[in-house]
């Protein structure tokens, strides 16, 4: 078998994107030499690093035709809780896979608000978000849960050639879930759920079972970010991570993913979550006013899927 | 009017007069529907006019055409369900008053007045969701009624959902419209219902006019079989059939449950089972119920002579049955993926190893699918929305073959597809039951049932109205299974 990472993509879906890529780098590294850094690409991948496991899942998600708002929340909650076990005692691995397992949890029940209650998905994890965000504040008595476990507090920070430990997470999930979306039956099955969700069940294919998991790997991925968060902090903080959902999803769809469903890779993702992340640096850099970074990042988000919309119509 | 590679209607011309109820007939697909919606302004004529009080009308949307004063009632409802009677009825000339705001007091007054009129049991304030779908018509019927201007109001199969009581309701409606000149088009398969009502009865087939006779010196027979009377192709004698049958493979006994009652027949190996009957007939809705994706109330299944019970497709498919949808583009194809993915989607499981897809099988499956069936395709890699509809019906075909079924049951397989690829699908069926499957096919065209089935079950109203050998199979005796519910006795049958 061999190995092909480009499969079933034309030059043109991701050509866009590259492009946009290397002419944003190029133009934040003339305006300001502090861009084209070691240290500032480390910093840009650090504030990736909790995002991007975060698109990965809203990748898979929106694929199969389906959303989750509720990764902010679980972020925050996620966090609190870590610290709040660390705080009570518990080891940092067994805290770290139990806020996984809780993580998974809440998404278990996204998935049960959506296939047996048949809410829609934006609507039954609008209100697991808001949920989820309560809890996040109740479990400490809405103040912040400092951490001091020693071992702990190394996930976020430690080293590993030159990057620390959450980015080389996200590097991992990314491999992995590239090849479970590219080359396993689980994995082309999302595209086909997500293409039409009525000849897959006429083929046979389980499309609850399947969702369900998606909405389980989505607020595992997002309980892992929070506490990697926390651990990078040395807090959980519950009103952390507020608009998460929105940057990854943004992310999502700069690189390429199809609200309608079916279409997409991840591939695209990694490029979508590099934008974003590389262009919020850049404004940063600049000294841009915090409150034109929303404009900015609204206004970037339109130019690409006019790109997107003129491409199509060409076809 | 034109349809890419087909002529849906073919230079039909009728008059009507005011105060006169005109029946349309015809079978499926004869045009009837098209007729309407050019009359309703959702299709431009290629070529033709429209005329009304001699004047010819440009109809670009239905705007226009209730501008002109034609209103067409379709099967489903049109009406907005959360807002009042009073306000579907008025829609777009809403009675205002000061200021411009909407005079309530003279909206539900108009209203009332109307449904009493019109010696309707329902109030003006009802929300139209809390009506049945017998009321929400007929205050589709008050809106096209209340409609100043209004000359002609066009009915398609307006009792399909109505009840006998309901129905009278409706046909007393339609007399007090041709009573007031109104000019009424009426659109039915139920020629019981139409002998009382229409004035004369206009009859279509393949797009084109047949013949026209006024309902008072006609019987149901002579209209069924001005209906039918075309030339079955020589095309069917040159199919390589099976000859022989074989044993029984599936058994269904009772079936029923919402739309089903009481539906039994027997399936053998190598055997093409034809399924007739209307659209609407309930064929569709046993082959689902069959495949496990419609719940099933009561009744057996017998597959090779055990027992089985299926409650999903997953479960059908496990057991060797296939069902090739009706519905292509919603229920067939995944249009933005490629012809490799759209067919190995039932077998990916045999494909895969440890949940890895094994590549080389999958290409080796698809490209002998392509190379089987004749799709017509660059790639294997293409998406399936790009192909044409005859390579994408084949592409799904090869889908439920690559499972290798016992019984492939299709469902409309040749609907909108063209003729040559008509003729190819023809053959493929028959070199399946040579293979040894057993095929249930339904279709809505008549000379393909007739010239591909071993025997056809005919339904009507979710029941079995009777059956038809090869040998005995017409295009008149099919037509009166499915439209009167027996095989005819007076010229029925020759």
């Amino acid at each position: 078998m061999r190995i092909r990472l480009l499969k079933n993509q034309t030059i043109g879906d991701r050509l866009g994107m590259s492009v946009s890529l290397v002419v944003m780098v190029l133009t934040f590294s003339l305006l300001n030499e502090n861009y084209f850094q070691w240290a500032n690409f480390q910093s840009i991948l650090i504030s990736a690093s909790l995002m991007g496991l975060v698109a990965v899942g809203e990748s898979f998600l929106i694929i199969a035709g389906h959303i989750d708002l509720s990764p902010g929340s679980v972020s925050a909650m996620s966090g609190v809780l870590v610290a709040v076990l660390l705080g009570r005692g518990v080891g940092a691995f067994p805290a770290l896979i139990l806020v996984a397992l809780v993580g998974m949890g809440i998404g278990y029940l996204n998935a049960a608000l959506v296939t047996r209650l048949r809410l829609e998905p934006f609507i039954a994890t609008l209100a697991t978000m808001s949920i989820i965000r309560g809890a996040a504040f109740i479990i400490n008595n809405g103040k912040p849960a400092p951490i001091s476990d020693e071992l702990y507090l190394s996930f976020g920070v430690f080293p590993i050639l030159g990057l620390p430990v959450p980015v080389w997470l996200l590097v991992a999930v990314i491999a992995v879930f590239s090849v479970v979306l590219s080359r396993t039956r689980f994995g082309r099955n999302v595209y086909i759920v997500g293409g039409n969700a009525t000849a897959a069940r006429l083929a046979g294919i389980d499309a609850k079972k399947l969702v369900t998991k998606l909405y389980m790997i989505t607020a595992g991925l997002s309980a892992l970010g929070g506490a990697m968060l926390a651990s990078r902090m040395n807090v959980g903080h519950p009103a952390a991570s507020n608009g998460l959902e929105f940057d990854a999803v943004t992310a999502a769809i700069l690189g390429g993913i199809a609200f309608t469903g079916g279409v997409g890779n991840l591939a695209g993702t990694v490029l979508g979550i590099l934008v974003l992340q590389g262009f919020n640096n850049g404004l940063l850099l600049m000294n841009v006013p915090s409150f034109w970074q929303y404009v900015a990042r609204g206004v970037l988000l339109i130019v690409a899927l006019s790109f997107d919309f003129v491409r199509n119509r060409r076809r | 009017m034109l349809f890419p590679g087909v002529r849906a209607l073919d230079k039909v011309s009728f008059t009507a007069r005011s105060g006169e109820v005109l029946a349309l007939l015809g079978e499926n697909g004869a045009g009837k529907s098209t007729l309407l919606k050019i009359l309703n302004g959702d299709y431009p004529p290629s070529e033709g006019t429209v005329a009304l009080d001699g004047r010819e009308l440009a109809l670009k949307s239905p705007h226009d055409a209730i501008g002109e004063g034609i209103s067409v009632i379709y099967q489903e409802r049109q009406v907005v369900p959360h807002l009042s009677v009073a306000e579907n009825v008025f829609m777009g000339h809403l009675p205002l008053g000061v200021g411009g705001l909407i005079d309530f007091g003279r909206l539900h007054r108009e209203t009332t007045a109307l449904i009493a009129d019109f010696n309707l049991p329902i109030k003006s304030t009802d929300r139209v969701r809390s009506l049945s779908v017998a009321y929400q018509q007929m205050v589709e019927i008050m809106k096209a009624y209340s409609h100043p201007g209004t000359k002609v109001i066009a009915f398609d199969e307006p009792t399909a959902s109505l009840s006998d009581e309901e129905s009278a309701t409706l046909f007393a409606i339609i007399r007090r419209l041709k009573a007031e000149g109104l000019i009424v088009i009426y659109v039915s398969h139920r020629l019981k219902e139409l002998a009382p009502l229409a004035d004369r009865a206009v009859i279509l087939k393949d797009g084109r006019f047949v013949a026209e006779r006024p309902m008072a010196s006609c019987d149901e027979l002579e209209l069924v079989k001005l209906m039918v009377g075309r030339d079955i192709g020589d095309f069917f004698d040159t199919l390589h059939r099976n000859a022989e049958p074989g044993g029984l493979i599936l058994s269904v006994r009772n079936l029923s449950n919402r739309k089903l009652k009481n539906i039994g027949f027997d399936l053998h190996a190598g055997e093409i089972l034809g399924l007739g009957g209307l659209v609407g007939a309930g064929r569709t809705e046993a082959a689902r119920a069959i495949f496990g994706a419609d719940p099933i109330a009561e009744g057996r299944i017998v597959l090779d002579g055990r027992p089985v019970r299926i409650g999903s497709p997953e479960e059908a498919i496990r057991l060797g049955i296939a069902l090739c949808p009706e519905d292509r583009k919603l229920e067939g194809i995944v249009p933005r993926r490629s012809i490799r993915d759209n067919i190995s989607m039932v077998i990916l499981r045999r494909l895969s190893r440890l949940g890895f897809i094994d590549f080389r099988a999958e290409r080796k499956v698809v490209a002998e699918g392509i190379r089987d069936l004749r799709i017509k395709t660059p790639s294997a890699e293409q998406h399936i929305v790009h192909l044409s509809g005859g390579n994408q019906q084949k592409t799904i075909l090869v889908r439920w073959l690559a499972m290798s079924p016992r019984v492939l049951i299709l469902d409309e397989p040749t609907k909108g597809i063209d003729v040559g690829a008509k003729a190819e699908i023809y053959q493929i069926i028959c070199d399946l039951a040579r293979e040894g499957l057993g095929i249930i096919f339904i279709s809505s065209e008549l000379t393909e049932l007739i010239g591909i089935c071993d025997r056809i079950v005919v339904m009507r109203e979710g029941e079995i109205s009777g059956e038809l050998l090869r040998s005995e199979a017409t295009e008149d005796s099919l037509l009166c299974l499915a439209m009167l519910g027996h095989k005819g006795r007076i010229g029925c049958e020759d």
